[in-house]
């Protein structure tokens, strides 16, 4: 760039103002500092906010002042004006701002310049920080929401952090321990047990249950979760009767109040010897591109760890596809729209599978991305390890390990897509205790381990505060 | 944002007030230096007509952290580079104490999510006797060795006071500046004024009728609004409770003498006072090769008369016989009692409004991480904030009742099995530092001391997340 490069575009910017008249800039004192700025930048705050507000009214020549700090407005000011925090912020503590932001109605810009799912990055990932969690119960389940909110539930208890993770609150469930959870919205999470009879709707935010929602199943007996799910407008929910001899997922409307059963799909009974007739699904995903709920379930019987992963189209209730799981069965198993592919991870081997969801029905199509002569090696290598894809990328927990499996984009055809490994972390992060659970939300990933009470944060070096 | 409208149109034109503190200026509104009420230096400035800015002679920093608290409600996080003792300081300079005082102030105690805050530490004895946390203005009035100390609401250490005594085992606070000591080696209940430092009263428990009763000492006190209760014991265990007038300091009554030659008659351990029913609590627990035995007494404090009492083991058709309770306390929101079972560990309540010979409803327990806790040698409990908080050796835990749905506020209440919900509320590492000697819940703290373990440790809860960077 020539030295004088940058000396244009601003003579030009600024003779343009004069000809736009003045009546564009606009003038505020905050807490006796002047600040002067465009009506446009002040309307990037939404057109109901204080400084909107500010922009859109006339003052009769007078300066309008507001009373606060500022300090803090001339970094809510830069948000404004780039989309972006100053690095000069970063001597201020976040709450501060969102506080300061909630007052100026502009914290959709801080949050969305903080934790906007867009930024996260997965090859720079690293364990940033460490939210503690009180009493000694290790969490059993984490669900977070799209902009970073977590709810993290142990025993009985379940603590949500906001999206600055700077602030908490702890609610008492009536569950012994919570063993699936998916949030609804920051303070609405959907919470069930093995254990327990009902999925039940907490609002986190009073603590109360807001709905109770059971399975009027053939026995009379209570319905227990053992797995929940959701599309942008259902709720989906597999429940076992309590005597486990039948069960079924329930859809639920999402969008009307009262979630209205909508469907009840996948029915099964249990008769004489035959268990592997009714294996209740555990995890249920939706997989939008084929407006498909992917429903897997396995259990380990005498002939080893079997199960199944079906297909279902909600409109019809039926099954379109079913893969039967008799060797090396999935111990955990996800959907990945944007690589158009089915992941699991064996519970013998322990190594990666993909299956194309372009080859759907097709029989055998799961193709080992890893050491293809381990998955009949009998080993239970795979046992506890989870699999969890976001975006384009797979990752996948072994122990105290997470590997990341990103594609390599050489390929042409359906059959040999190249996929590589990486494993994640820094060698001190790295053989802690196994992990349980990991999820993201936000530019961020949550880790919990066994017998730990805390969520490790990992993020993007870059973008911590 | 409707209720950001007249906000906003009141801070855009309300009168303004320049200020210049320490040499830097501040702008702000009338109404903003006038909320920190009529009598603070702030909203007399205020009411200053002239435009040059006020020169204020203070530290600017801390002033722009006040400042803030004025215009949101909220300290900012710059105002941790001070420390408490400052930010009091410029307070009460500024006549803005109450509000930094609210923000200052511990969120509501909830035992399920609350972590050691701090540990109070006196600088001399540092092992505490015994305390008394006010839960009206949230101070700490510590016993340790001979010495009174009083902490205030911010924990700040304001006065120590020596006493004649060589060993406090009982303190309680009667009064403005005025506590009650006994010793459990030195006969005699003491009256004492902190503010000077004076003995102003003192009580023995004598008859002149009975040459037994003579250097009795202090085993329990308990205050009401005119009366304070101390349980006197005697050398040779003839024990009672007396009553004593705040105001005049003497003796008034005695209640339930008796000879201390039983596990029924042996000398109040612990004393409540719930000024709902009128009601004056003792409970009594002896350990012995045999395992506990003891009683719970409940008074009417104007008669004098004993209303209800149960003995355990004995009474009752308790079906739990051989159980006995470790410990009593009483929820005085909730007119409830709890006991604590000396071997199985579980944990009883009945309602203090319907008394009958065997009024408890044994507390299921669910936590399947709590399985292993069983009953242990010295296990206490207290009451607070609708919360029974549990001491088992050094381990703390809590029982928190359930939100339930359709049950609100003072509707005819059934107590149940299923009705609370026990949780650590300590880390494993927690529990090495002592066996716990005493809880007592004070302005949204928990106040535990542990055997042998100097100091006093606060236990409360915070909104804030306490993340720490993974460095």
């Amino acid at each position: 760039m020539p030295p004088f490069a940058g000396s244009h575009p601003l003579s030009h910017g600024f003779s343009r103002n004069s000809i736009d008249s003045y009546s564009n800039i606009v003038t505020i004192d905050v807490g006796g500092q002047l600040f002067q700025t465009t009506k446009q930048t002040l309307k990037q705050s939404g057109s109901k906010s204080l400084l909107s507000e500010i922009s859109g009214s006339d003052f009769d020549g007078s300066i309008p002042f507001i009373d606060r700090d500022p300090e803090m407005f001339s970094i809510l000011l830069s948000l404004l004006r780039t989309g972006n925090l100053p690095s000069k912020a970063k001597s201020f503590d976040i709450q501060d701002l969102v506080f300061e932001s909630q007052f100026y109605g502009v914290e959709h810009l801080l949050l969305n310049s903080q934790s906007n799912p867009s930024q996260f990055e997965p090859f720079d990932l690293e364990k940033s920080l460490i939210l503690p969690l009180s009493g000694r119960d290790s969490p059993t389940a984490i669900a977070t929401t799209q902009l970073g909110e977590v709810q993290v539930a142990h025993g009985c208890k379940i603590t949500s952090f906001d999206w600055s993770l700077k602030r908490k609150s702890t609610i008492l469930t009536q569950f012994a321990g919570i063993d699936s959870m998916l949030s609804l919205s920051a303070n609405v999470v959907a919470v069930g047990a093995t254990d327990f009879s009902g999925l039940q709707i907490l609002d986190v935010s009073k603590g109360c249950v807001n709905e109770t929602l059971n399975w009027e199943n053939v026995t009379k007996s209570g319905s227990t979760v053992q797995g929940i799910g959701a599309s942008r407008d259902l709720l989906f929910t597999s429940f076992e009767s309590s005597r486990r001899n039948s069960n079924c997922i329930m859809v639920y409307d999402l969008n009307n109040d009262g979630f209205r059963p909508v469907a009840e799909i996948g029915h099964y009974e249990i008769f004489g010897a035959e268990l592997d007739s009714a294996i209740p699904a555990t995890k249920l995903s939706w997989i939008s591109s084929h407006n498909l709920l992917m429903a897997a379930g396995s259990h380990s019987g005498p002939s080893g760890v079997r199960g199944n992963i079906r297909f279902w189209d909600i409109r019809s209730g039926s099954a379109v596809w079913e893969i039967k799981e008799n060797v090396d069965c999935f111990s955990d198993c996800t959907v990945s729209d944007d690589l158009s592919a089915i992941l699991k991870v064996g519970v013998h081997s322990g190594e990666v599978f993909i299956l194309d969801l372009r080859n759907i029905g097709n029989e055998n199509s799961w193709t080992c991305l890893g050491d293809q002569r381990r998955v009949t090696n009998g080993k239970k290598e795979g046992v506890g390890s989870k699999i969890e894809s976001h975006g384009t990328q797979v990752f996948c927990s072994k122990g105290g390990n997470l590997e990341l499996w990103s594609e390599v984009l050489i390929g042409s055809s359906i059959k040999d897509r190249v996929f590589r490994k990486n494993s994640m972390g820094r060698a001190k992060d790295s053989c802690g205790n196994k992990i349980t659970h990991f999820t993201f939300g936000g530019n961020k990933m949550f880790v919990t381990r066994k017998d730990q009470q805390f969520v490790e944060v990992w993020q993007s070096s870059v973008r911590g505060f | 944002m409707e209720d950001g409208t007249p906000d906003s149109a009141q801070r855009t034109t309300g009168e303004r007030v320049k200020l210049n503190v320490g040499g830097k200026l501040f702008e702000t509104t009338v109404s903003t230096l006038r909320s920190g009420g009529p009598d603070s230096l702030l909203s007399a400035l205020s009411n200053r007509t002239s435009n040059e800015p006020v020169f204020i002679d203070r530290d600017p920093e801390i002033f722009s952290a006040l400042l803030a608290l004025l215009r949101s409600n909220r300290l900012p996080s710059t105002a941790k580079r001070f420390s408490n003792h400052e930010l009091i300081d410029e307070a009460v300079y500024y006549g803005i104490e109450s509000q930094l005082r609210s923000a200052l102030a511990p969120s509501q105690l909830s035992g399920i999510d609350a972590s050691l805050f701090s540990t109070i530490r006196p600088s001399s004895d540092g092992v505490v006797t015994d305390f008394n946390a006010v839960d009206s203005d949230g101070s700490v009035w510590v016993a340790h060795g001979g010495q009174v100390s009083v902490y205030d609401w911010s924990l700040t250490h304001t006065e120590t006071v020596r006493t004649h005594l060589d060993y406090i085992s009982s303190i309680k606070k009667v009064g403005t500046d005025l506590a009650v000591v006994g010793s459990e080696f030195e006969s005699g209940l003491h009256f004492y004024n902190l503010a000077n430092g004076r003995r102003v009263g003192s009580v023995e428990w004598t008859d002149p009728s009975d040459p037994r009763i003579y250097k009795a000492k202090v085993n329990a006190v308990v205050d009401s609004v005119d009366s304070v209760y101390a349980a006197f014991e005697c050398q040779h265990r003839e024990n009672c409770v007396v009553s004593i007038d705040k105001g005049t300091m003497k003796a008034v009554s005695e209640l339930g003498r008796q000879s201390g030659n039983s596990a029924k008659s042996t000398v109040v351990g612990k004393l409540t006072f719930l000024p709902e029913i009128n009601a004056l609590l003792g409970v009594s627990v002896s350990a012995g090769a045999f395992g506990y035995s003891g009683y719970v007494r409940l008074w009417d404090s104007r008669s004098g008369d004993v209303v209800w009492e149960t003995n355990e083991p004995g009474s009752g058709r308790s079906s739990r016989f051989g159980d006995s309770f470790a410990d009593v306390d009483f929820d005085r929101e909730d007119l409830t009692m709890f006991k604590i079972c000396s071997k199985s560990g579980d944990l009883a309540v009945s309602d203090l409004r319907k008394l009958s010979e065997d009024p408890w409803v044994y507390l299921e327990e669910k936590n399947p991480c709590m399985r292993h806790a069983g009953g242990g040698s010295s296990t206490l409990i207290h009451c607070y904030r609708k919360q029974v908080f549990v001491g088992r050796g050094g381990e703390l835990e809590v029982w928190s009742r359930m939100v339930e749905k359709g049950i609100d506020g003072e509707r005819e209440r059934v107590l149940h099995e299923g009705l609370y919900r026990r949780n650590y509320m300590d880390k494993v590492e927690d529990a090495e530092r002592g066996i716990i000697k005493k809880i007592e819940g004070a302005g949204d703290r928990l106040f535990v001391t542990r055997e042998n373990a100097e100091g006093i440790e606060v236990w409360q809860s915070s909104q804030f997340s306490g993340a720490v960077l993974n460095l």
